[in-house]
């Protein structure tokens, strides 16, 4: 079935973040005077100020940081509400939103803050994969705890 | 760097609504422009002055500035439309504070209107000419739309983080509305303005449909249609008006982020920081507040707020509520006009903020507009906070009365 789910405009500096998620590689940008992965895509490092970035190949594991669960969406998400929407504290540091999948949205008290979570990507058109995030089995992911 | 001093430079002199609020085609056939609510408020705050539209030297509104100014023939000296979501006109006040203490002006108006029912769905954002900002970029995805779908975030971080319920933030709801029906112009008033208005319980709020778990439809603002103006003046001119001044003996802003995204805490907001700010301008701390006047956008944002005022200790905000200090009659009474979630919520709510805290605290609350017996508190100090965007930006003001 032909993806009918918004599907974003890609901006003139982002490029590498998109050509890495059709690899199924999730791509950060990082500052190569301090050093710190930041999220979303910066002209400029957010900490420092450097214009001197580059792009890495992050881990694609975390961990939840906050969810909600929409009963009301539009477009093709209506079709599948509830679903969870969350933020993922990434690995390498800094915040990312997305999708949660793996879990239950009708039992919400059962999904764990904290939980380790992976990247994982859905086709949505010819140059577009969107980066959605699973919660991990406990024995899946070696790097947990 | 000193700050120099600015606390009672000027004073509100005045507020006022626009003629019709709420939902004006119910109530009189008609839809009301944005445009037309604020000349109504503009309009009336004049009439309720004495201070004539022709006097006004600057135009504070979040966006409007320049078309109003046109609109009312004037030719300001001072020009300010900051738009930062629904504590732009906290904003607006600061900065008309800092215009009329450096001797720029002597009468600033600070003007609001937002046909936010009426002309549901007709706008948006603006200004990106086909760009994407990269943070819109990065979630657009998800599906997430309006703010109850991000705030909803924050509930379940304050969940985790403080050991709160879906119930505690309930009580929030239930005693908005309890104030809101000392409010003939509030939207949930009772049964006549609106089938869901009158009393509700705890109950109710838990068992209302859900929008964003955890937020139920009755942790949510009103999306209403509303117009307000007030005029701030230099304490010459404030005292020798017909009407009694409010002092702004503080006042301050920040912000956190612009998307949530980048929010590093998702159980606070900038508000700590503004609050700060104006505090140390008045002088005055938490404990110097009788009451509030706190952006409740939904019950989440009124909760971590009051936490952020210092008005409670930190993940026990909604308590004010549920133990009733919030309440009418309560020690520390809140959101008196019914706040967004009962009374008017018009997109950007924080004229609404003002308005309710002139009437106040310059004894008119029960002036027959907008108040009847019990509504009145005897608070001469209180503490005004707008909260704009997604928990993003925040306008402090403490305002004290004349007779304080």
């Amino acid at each position: 079935m032909a993806y009918n789910k918004p599907i974003p405009p890609q901006g003139q500096h982002t490029k590498p973040f998109w050509e890495g998620a059709k690899a199924g590689k999730l791509m950060l940008p990082r500052c190569a005077d301090c050093n710190r992965v930041h999220w979303y895509p910066r002209l400029i490092c957010p900490f420092c100020h450097s214009t001197n970035l580059e792009w890495i190949e992050g881990s694609g594991k975390g961990r939840l940081h906050t969810f909600a669960v929409q009963h009301r969406a539009f477009g093709g998400w209506a079709e599948e509400v509830p679903y969870v929407t969350a933020y993922i504290d990434l690995d390498e540091g800094d915040r990312m939103m997305t999708v949660l999948r793996g879990v239950d949205a009708t039992k919400p008290e059962e999904i764990d803050i904290g939980a380790r979570v992976q990247v994982e990507f859905e086709q949505a058109n010819e140059d577009t994969c969107i980066p959605f995030w699973r919660v991990c089995d406990a024995s899946s992911d070696e790097s947990g705890a | 760097m000193g700050i120099a001093n600015l606390s009672n430079a000027a004073a509100i002199v005045g507020a006022a609504e626009s003629d019709v609020i709420g939902y004006p085609e119910d109530l009189t056939g008609h839809k009301v422009t944005s445009l037309q609510h604020h000349i109504q408020a503009i309009k009336n705050v004049s009439e309720l002055t004495g201070i004539p539209i022709s006097d006004i030297q600057g135009i504070f509104s979040a966006g409007w500035s320049g078309e109003l100014a046109e609109h009312l023939g004037l030719r300001p000296r001072y020009l300010d439309t900051t738009s930062v979501g629904g504590c732009s006109f906290q904003i607006h006040v600061h900065h008309a504070l800092a215009a009329i203490h450096a001797g720029i002006i002597d009468i600033a108006l600070v003007s609001h209107g937002e046909a936010g029912w009426s002309y549901r769905g007709g706008g948006g954002g603006g200004g990106g000419r086909g760009q994407i900002s990269p943070g819109a970029e990065m979630t657009a995805a998800y599906g997430t739309f309006g703010a109850p779908s991000q705030y909803a975030h924050a509930m379940v971080r304050h969940f985790h983080q403080f050991g709160t319920s879906q119930e505690d933030f309930a009580h929030i709801s239930v005693v908005t509305r309890d104030w809101a029906q000392l409010n003939p112009r509030a939207v949930m008033y009772g049964k006549k303005q609106s089938p869901f208005g009158g009393p509700i319980t705890v109950q109710d709020v838990l068992d209302a449909r859900v929008i964003a778990w955890p937020l139920t439809l009755y942790h949510c603002c009103l999306v209403s249609d509303h117009g307000g103006a007030v005029i701030v003046a230099k304490p010459e001119i404030a005292r020798s008006l017909r009407t009694n001044p409010v002092w702004v003996s503080g006042a301050g802003e920040s912000m956190g982020h612009q998307n949530i995204l980048e929010m590093d805490d998702f159980t606070a907001t900038s508000a700590s920081r503004s609050a700060a700010t104006a505090y140390k301008m008045a002088g005055l701390g938490p404990q110097d507040m009788e009451m509030a006047m706190i952006y409740d956008s939904f019950t989440i944002t009124a909760g971590i707020t009051a936490e952020m005022l210092g008005l409670a200790p930190r993940g026990r905000g909604y308590t004010l509520w549920k133990d009733g200090h919030a309440a009418p009659g309560g020690r520390l009474p809140i959101n008196t006009n019914g706040g967004g979630l009962s009374f008017n919520h018009s997109g950007m709510y924080g004229m609404q903020l003002l308005v309710e805290a002139y009437r106040q605290l310059s004894r008119t609350a029960e002036d027959g507009v907008n108040g009847i017996e019990g509504k009145q508190t005897e608070a001469t100090a209180c503490v005004v906070n707008g909260t704009g965007g997604t928990l993003s930006t925040t306008g402090t003001l403490v305002l004290t009365s004349d007779d304080r």
